[in-house]
């Protein structure tokens, strides 16, 4: 293993991000404060509470999990993609650093960005709502094990893409929708039986419930499965992210 | 001692498009050596497949005698390459590019600075350290390149158009860096569209065509073998049998002005001089034409190298 040269990438991507966090960090944070602001104080007079919890806090485990799903796919993906068109991944490609280095190191750099942004609105959440965290450790644990996952995600994304345009639709049209049909703004139990039947088929709609039982203490999902399916997707995704750089043709030539 | 580079029959296809065909090439250690060829002649495919940026088909390709794949890590060690393209950056400045590039190598950051501080000052960046890439000039961007190249301190250094789009300055001063880096034991792999800069600079090389090396040597005996060196003679006397007089040489006479074709004018022109005049010539003009590597890659290649 090359320490210092994984350790290095891994520093950059970390770095990378956090030196636009203009960009990165605050647009998160200032989304989710106006969610919860504008949909947690104003729904709440219509939908007081769903499964005994106030509307406001109800959502809030949704609007971390959005921003950091959405913070960790993007990070890698985006990076690998500037990499390639700024030709900056030759440099990497002809160190001798090896396809598992190069991967983990952009992987932990999504990791490291939507934790920080999940955490970020975790705090934002208990100083707007009064929110009290049901297992802390647990509740940061999750939303390191999904930053992963979807790091992961970005990585794979991120050596596929060919432009820009193509990594937008890609997270345009699959990462956004699924995540606002996962549970963010409402309980599942609250659709007709054939929508609810199609949320057990969105991943998202368990990370959701999942992050929500570590801070609330309620669910729709079963913890259990929720973590497990977190479990399988990190494990899954990042042996296929590895795989495909390994195999280089999407990155080579 | 094993060689820094060796290239063995060395094949490459993209789809239905054949980039190498076979290509063959040994660099020694120390050794200053071009790779010259047309566009698309597959000097750059070599290169890549050297250091790992695309997959061969067939064939060796060992660095101080060790595989290129199944000893990455230590091949990739020895090479420090300069591209042709820039590289860009939009989040970092100079000196931290340089600490990355060194990392990725495996040498941390309190190790390279006397090495990065040596090279920003020695190729004139040291104002531009906290410069980010795109304030910089072409040719500034150009000694990065190199720079960047240098800074895990390579045995062999690869560089892949290293003067192209520099002003005429720079390319004299970055010959002369090339020069000293060479001296001080370094292996040289150029490519280069600027033939002169090969037949400076280089110790050997080797003109790539059409996915092979069709020809290899060093720049004077490659002129000397394949070129086309004359002496032009002209006398005031006509009314001598030249054909006895010069029979072990090749000539044509039109008129009292004799054209020889020879691989070695300096050699034979005092030989020659010598014949003439004991024969009772007066000779009125000499004049030798000399081929240059241009000449010879236009004969083998039947293209100039900027084609």
């Amino acid at each position: 293993m090359n320490w210092v040269g994984f350790s290095t990438l891994t520093l950059r991507e970390v770095g990378r991000f956090f030196s636009v966090y203009r960009q990165t960090v605050i647009p998160g944070l200032i989304s989710s404060i106006l969610y919860i602001l504008i949909f947690g104080f104003t729904l709440e007079r219509r939908i007081s509470s769903i499964d005994g919890i106030p509307y406001t806090l109800f959502i809030i485990p949704g609007l971390i999990m959005m921003n950091t799903l959405s913070n960790a796919t993007s990070n890698s993906s985006s990076s690998m993609l500037q990499m390639k068109l700024l030709g900056q991944l030759p440099d990497l490609l002809q160190a001798p650093l090896s396809s598992f280095e190069i991967s983990l190191a952009y992987i932990i750099g999504g990791m490291v960005r939507g934790t920080v942004n999940g955490i970020l609105i975790l705090l934002v959440g208990v100083v707007l709502s009064d929110m009290t965290i049901t297992q802390p450790f647990a509740t940061i644990g999750f939303i390191m094990l999904v930053s992963w996952a979807f790091s992961s995600i970005g990585l794979i994304l991120g050596q596929m893409a060919e432009s820009w345009d193509q990594l937008a639709t890609m997270q345009n049209f699959f990462l956004t929708p699924l995540s606002f049909l996962g549970g963010i703004f409402y309980s599942i139990k609250m659709l007709p039986d054939w929508a609810q039947s199609v949320s057990f088929f969105n991943p998202i709609y368990y990370m959701i419930n999942g992050l929500r039982y570590t801070i609330l203490g309620v669910s729709d999902s079963n913890p259990s499965t929720s973590f497990i399916i977190a479990i399988i997707m990190t494990i899954g995704f990042t042996v296929i992210a590895i795989m495909l750089m390994e195999n280089g043709k999407k990155i080579k030539e | 001692m094993k060689p820094a580079i060796k290239i063995q029959n060395l094949k490459k296809n993209y789809g239905e498009t054949v980039a190498l065909k076979g290509v063959n090439i040994s660099i020694k250690d120390g050794e200053f050596f071009g790779l010259l060829g047309p566009n698309g002649a597959g000097k750059t495919t070599t290169i890549n497949i050297l250091t790992g940026l695309v997959r061969k088909d067939e064939g060796v390709t060992e660095i101080f005698g060790k595989d290129i794949v199944s000893d990455y890590r230590f091949t990739r060690a020895q090479v420090g390459i300069s591209a042709q393209e820039f590289t860009q950056d939009w989040f970092f400045p100079l000196d931290r590019l340089l600490y990355f590039q060194a990392g990725y190598y495996g040498i941390p950051k309190e190790k390279a600075k006397d090495q990065v501080n040596e090279l920003l000052v020695r190729l004139g960046l040291e104002e531009k350290r906290s410069s980010r890439l795109r304030q910089l000039s072409g040719g500034m961007k150009r000694r990065f390149q190199i720079a960047k190249a240098l800074v895990h301190d390579p045995k062999i250094l690869i560089l892949d158009e290293p003067t192209a789009g520099v002003d005429v300055k720079l390319r004299h001063e970055l010959w002369e860096y090339f020069r000293e880096l060479h001296n001080a034991g370094k292996t040289i792999l150029l490519t280069t569209h600027y033939i002169e800069e090969a037949e400076l600079l280089c110790d050997k090389v080797a003109i790539i065509d059409k996915g092979q090396v069709i020809k290899e040597g060093s720049p004077k005996s490659l002129t000397r073998q394949s070129g086309k060196s004359g002496i032009n003679i002209s006398l005031s006397d006509e009314n001598i049998d030249f054909e006895s007089v010069l029979s072990d040489f090749t000539f044509t006479n039109n008129e009292g002005e004799l054209h020889f074709t020879t691989k070695e004018p300096e050699e034979n022109l005092p030989k020659i001089i010598n014949l003439l005049t004991n024969a009772g010539c007066h000779i009125q003009r000499v004049e030798t034409t000399k081929s240059s590597l241009e000449d010879v890659f236009l004969s083998l290649t039947g293209k100039g190298i900027n084609e």
